[in-house]
């Protein structure tokens, strides 16, 4: 039996939401558009502007506490007693991690849409500089000696070094693919920073990421921890002497079909523990037989060792770890017990629920407090660590009214609405953009039609969706279709669902850094446009519409929004007809091809392209194709 | 809402009635609800699972109302197994108008106390459930045993309309040629239900979860009883999400941490039945000092040491008590069933067990089934590649099950028991009893690399790639 077997029936549900939605854009069109989800107008008109905490910081001497506010651009500054807010301090655009330095005079921010760090003086509370840095910062910590700054860089993939008192970048260190989160060792002695992209594997293998570890003394990588099977990994911790380190991360299982959710079908929400405390790293699951702790990502160990905690965006709460337990069953039983949903069972000891989207976690006087920052929610769970209770709950000043946009978002990063809470589409839209990783979908045939997961940046007016072009509209990609092969539960209602496509049509694309901001191409960038838009060969011969990069990819966001077959029909698909992907930052979205089967954009054309099919790319030289290159970096 | 003002007058009219029939006001406490209860002077708990009666004396649902009971159905002659909607407006339940009827299903309407047929059978049919949405699920008698079944709760076109023309008012939902008594359906969506273990091969009564449209037919747990006095039945999904359970004759657990069943430590007594859950954490079950003794009614608050009386009726077992009261839906199961007449089948690693490593490498599976008079039939072989993996089709809706063979064909490892998979099912084991806690790992299955066709078990010849739709 199915809900909407019946194509009359189907059809009729789903225009009927399409015209809730259509309803909704067009009434949120007229409103104004904004670029953040976290701005929005309410129905009044008013716009809201929600604070949307993800990370927290005390003053070194205790009294003050620095939440930082990705939605408006902030630091508030609380006092860290009564939680009364002292102080706003406008930063960068979207703001993803802060830090201080090692005297605590000085407070920085990295702001990973504008590129730049705010340096925020704390004696009086102002930003004192505001240095330009590149390509999405996302975390940055001021070495012990106030030599250095270290900043890492989500789209280059690499860790920025800086000189600490000019913000003059030194050198980058590689680090993995989407660097994001960096933790300085107890010691301060070494850097450990992970990242939220998986690194590139050979195609149907299982992704693998690291953890970065960067000798401080001398700006260099000391090591790199391998982190098998896990493709996305988010906050590190360490316990005060150091013996003990966790990362808390993501497992997917997108080699395997996703057939079904039960029994841990789609993911493993896990954290790789490591140091002298266990030996080899260690990857321990969250999740239990039908409980999950979905997504994984802020971590926080208690000064005497005694609890681990893990914040869990998508299950909207807090897993409570006893440490000396879960060594002992680390040391009991070693090796990886990623599949087991009853290992938990032996170091899990409570699963606290807060806010919306939970993310950084701050343990205060001497751990007997945890401090979660629900960024969906604009408030602060205070959590007794002795009870395992939450006793209060802070709210930020802000509108406690949700728009449609924030219904949206927080339906997004939800994990309720799938069978038994265990994925929400966050899980594989990481921060509302992608994944990196290739899916085998069920209703296509085991094995068939291995699809590359799209970026969703910029997604709106794009339709058709599906590498296949089989859904017409986000409604229909959103609702009946998400229900049936990913959620596998009842899905959202109809004016949820409306909130949901409302809020991933806003989503905005990151702004591109390889367009010129004077409009202004380079020599080579200029070269590669051409190739792009020539309707003839390097011989003089015409090259026919539909085999021409500017047909297809057409328009403001590189598509026609029509399917072609480009003559990377595999065996295992059941069609060659494919949807053209639009160009929206295709520099950073790779692998690429509908199954992820080029790394490169370069192969795209000297792999697999053998006959010209995907335009008329053979005659091109090496250059030719760095220029072309070159030219799609700006889209 | 509190059935007791809404059957106030009729209480009164059948006052008389209730006298005589010796309903004497017991000692009661309140848990801020009426309970509905079946009252039987005979009462086989595990009958059902055999495909026997289990009130051979006859059965009538009580309303227990600020300590007094009620019959709840005065027309019927027999009436039992109680299941309350989510909204606490109406209730199903089994029963039958005349004495030799066989039992139907009927829907009771709390507000005018209307009552309506909803089988239309001249078999017995018994246990049944909302399940979310508009549909039930009842175990209906099919010959020796009990078959689960899908219905929908009304015939209408909206409902028509919404599930499609092709889709039956009712259809089976279990295949395995025993008896399948559902017992719960689970906040997930799922139907929790007994039967014997091994599935369609033992007798010792087990749980088991299906999803609503019958696929995904899996053991609740894998640390199976193997005695019939370890039989686990009556099952009942806490708002916690513990599934509490009848294990002989005492209580006991499964918890979402655990693989394995957890004793609860109640007070030492003979239990029985589904319990129900009271808004104040108090447990309501039916209990008896000995075997000779009738089950009564007693709560229990878990971690208090002892029980406390709520009901008991002098001659009768009350059993499967249920609140009149709201409770949480479920989660509705959208099922994705595809339109296919077979099943599409992938086992990622057959060498992953509980029951240990195995003697030899597998090198290839046989599918059985069963044919109409329960004899096994070969449907063939399929190769299991160098990981573990294969990929087969196999008949659907009706039983099968796997032998693992190795390189000379002699079996190294056999199901013991059968299970099935429903038309248009597509879904993968992790290993052969490998456990519900045991995820799969994330790489792709062997069988995949080399082809995307599954070897066709089904007795038929078509081989084409298979796939569904958006």
């Amino acid at each position: 039996m199915s809900l909407l077997r019946s194509g009359s029936a189907r059809a009729a549900a789903v225009t009927a939401v399409v015209l809730v939605c259509s309803w909704a854009i067009a009434v949120w069109k007229d409103s104004g558009t904004v670029v953040s989800a976290a701005t929005s107008r309410a129905q009044t008109g008013e716009v809201l502007e929600y604070a949307s905490p993800v990370e927290m910081l005390f003053s070194l001497s205790g009294r003050q506490l620095y939440v930082l506010c990705q939605g408006t651009g902030e630091v508030r500054v609380l006092d860290a007693t009564t939680y009364a807010e002292r102080k706003r301090i406008q930063v960068g655009r979207s703001p993803r991690g802060l830090s201080l330095s090692a005297n605590g005079e000085l407070l920085y921010v990295a702001n990973s849409w504008d590129d730049t760090i705010s340096v925020i003086d704390t004696k009086n509370l102002s930003v004192s500089a505001t240095w330009p840095v590149s390509a999405e910062p996302s975390s940055v910590v001021a070495d012990r000696t106030g030599r250095y700054i270290y900043v890492a860089n989500r789209i280059s993939n690499d860790v920025a070094v800086l000189d600490a008192r000019t913000g003059m970048e030194e050198k980058r260190l590689a680090a993995g693919r989407g660097a994001s989160y960096i933790t300085a060792s107890p010691d301060a002695s070494k850097l450990y920073v992970t990242h939220v992209y998986p690194n590139l594997t050979p195609l149907r293998t299982a992704p693998e990421s690291e953890i970065t570890v960067i000798d401080v003394r001398r700006a260099v990588v000391a090591e790199r921890i391998a982190l098998p099977y896990i493709a996305h990994g988010f906050h590190v911790t360490f316990s005060a002497d150091g013996n003990l380190g966790a990362a808390a991360g993501l497992h997917p299982k997108n080699l395997p079909p996703l057939a079904h959710l039960e029994h841990g079908g789609a993911f493993a929400d896990s954290i790789t523990v490591f140091g002298s405390d266990v030996g080899q790293p260690v990857e321990l699951p969250l999740d239990e037989l039908e409980r999950y702790s979905v997504r994984p990502f802020g971590v926080a160990i208690t000064p005497d060792k005694s609890r681990l905690f893990v914040t869990c965006g998508g299950s909207e709460e807090v897993t409570v770890i006893d440490v000396p337990r879960m060594l002992r069953y680390v040391h009991a039983h070693p090796g990886s017990h990623a599949t087991d949903l009853s290992a938990s069972a032996n170091y899990v000891v409570a699963r606290v629920k807060v806010g919306h989207d939970p993310r950084g976690a701050l343990l205060a006087r001497g751990g007997t407090k945890l401090l979660v920052a629900n960024r969906l929610d604009d408030t602060m769970s205070v959590i007794d660590t002795r009870t395992n209770r939450v006793t209060s709950t802070v709210p930020l000043a802000g509108p406690r009214e949700n728009s449609v946009l924030r219904n949206g978002e927080q339906t997004f990063y939800t994990a309720r609405y799938s069978f038994q809470g265990q994925i929400g589409c966050a899980n594989c839209h990481i921060d509302s953009t992608f994944d990196g990783l290739q899916w085998d979908l069920e209703p296509d045939g085991f094995g068939r039609d291995i699809v590359d997961n799209r970026p969703i940046e910029a997604v709106k007016d794009t339709e058709p969706y599906k590498w296949n072009g089989g859904n017409p509209n986000l409604p229909t990609e959103c609702g009946p279709r998400t229900e049936k092969f990913f959620w596998r539960a009842e899905n959202y209602d109809d004016l949820t669902l409306t909130d949901l496509v409302v809020y991933v049509r806003s989503l905005p694309p990151r702004p591109n850094r390889s367009r010129p901001a004077n409009g202004e191409f380079s020599a080579a960038q200029e070269r590669g446009r051409a190739l792009f838009n020539r309707t003839t060969d390097k011989f003089h011969n015409p090259i026919a519409e539909g085999n021409r990069c500017g047909y297809c990819h057409s328009g403001a966001k590189g598509t026609n929004q029509k399917s072609f077959d480009v003559g990377t029909k595999r065996a295992s698909d059941n069609t060659g007809l494919l949807d053209t992907p639009q160009l929206i930052n295709i520099a950073i979205t790779g692998p690429y091809l509908h199954d992820g089967s080029a790394q490169t954009l370069e192969q795209i054309w000297t792999v697999f392209n053998p006959e010209d099919k995907h335009g008329r790319t053979n005659d091109l030289t090496k250059d030719e194709l760095n220029d072309l290159i070159e030219y799609l970096r700006t889209r | 809402m509190k059935l007791g003002f809404k059957v106030h007058y009729a209480v009164g009219c059948l006052g008389i009635l209730s006298f005589s029939c010796g309903f004497a006001p017991p000692p009661s406490q309140s848990i801020g609800a009426d309970v509905i209860v079946t009252a039987a002077p005979i009462y086989e708990e595990l009958a059902a699972v055999h495909g026997g009666e289990r009130f051979p004396h006859g059965a009538r649902l009580l309303l227990i109302h600020n300590g007094t009971a009620t019959p709840l159905l005065p027309g019927f002659a027999g009436s039992a197994d109680a299941s309350v909607s989510f909204d606490g407006s109406a209730v199903l339940f089994s029963g039958r108008k005349d004495a030799g009827d066989a039992w139907q299903i009927y829907e009771l309407t709390l507000s005018d106390r209307k009552v309506r047929r909803i089988s239309e059978s001249t078999s017995d049919a018994i246990r049944p459930l909302y399940l979310p949405g508009w549909r039930l699920v009842y175990a209906q008698k099919s010959g020796a045993h009990f078959q689960m079944i899908s219905a929908r709760l009304a015939d209408t076109e909206a409902i028509q309309e919404i599930e499609g023309k092709g889709v039956p008012t009712a259809f089976p939902i279990s295949f395995a040629a025993v008896s399948a008594i559902p017992s719960d359906v689970m906040a997930d969506g799922r139907i929790l239900f007994e039967s014997g273990f091994p599935l369609g091969e033992g007798g010792t009564p087990e749980l088991y979860l299906a999803y609503s449209d019958g696929s995904g037919v899996e053991s609740y747990r894998c640390d199976h009883p193997t005695k019939e006095l370890d039989a686990r039945y009556g099952g009942h999904q806490l708002t916690s999400g513990d599934v509490v359970f009848t294990h002989g004759a005492r209580l006991a657990r499964f918890s979402s941490p655990m693989a394995q069943e957890e004793g609860i430590p109640a007070p030492p007594a003979d239990y029985a039945g589904r319990i129900a859950e009271a808004g104040s954490g108090d447990w309501l079950f039916s209990v008896r000092k000995s075997v000779t003794d009738s089950f009564a009614l007693k709560l229990w608050r878990p971690g208090s040491p002892g029980l406390r009386s709520f009901f008991a009726q002098t001659g009768s077992n009350l059993i499967d008590p249920v609140l009149v009261a709201a409770r949480n839906r479920p989660r509705r199961h959208p099922s994705a069933l595809h339109d296919w007449d077979y099943a599409n089948l992938l086992a990622l690693d057959t060498r992953i067990s509980r029951d240990g490593p195995l003697t030899a490498a597998p090198a290839s599976v046989r599918l059985e089934t069963r044919d109409d008079s329960g004899r096994a039939v070969t449907m063939g072989t399929a190769p299991v590649e160098a990981d573990g993996s294969f990929f087969v089709k196999a008949p659907a809706d009706r039983p099968i099950r796997f032998a693992l063979l190795d390189a000379r064909g002699e079996i190294i490892r056999q199901e013991h028991g059968w299970f099935w998979s429903r038309r248009g099912e597509q879904r993968y084991c992790v290993g052969c009893h490998a456990g519900p806690e045991h995820a799969p790992e994330n790489r792709v299955p062997a069988v995949l690399t080399r082809t995307t066709m599954p070897v066709d078990l089904t007795g038929t010849a078509s081989q084409q790639p298979q796939r569904g739709g958006n």
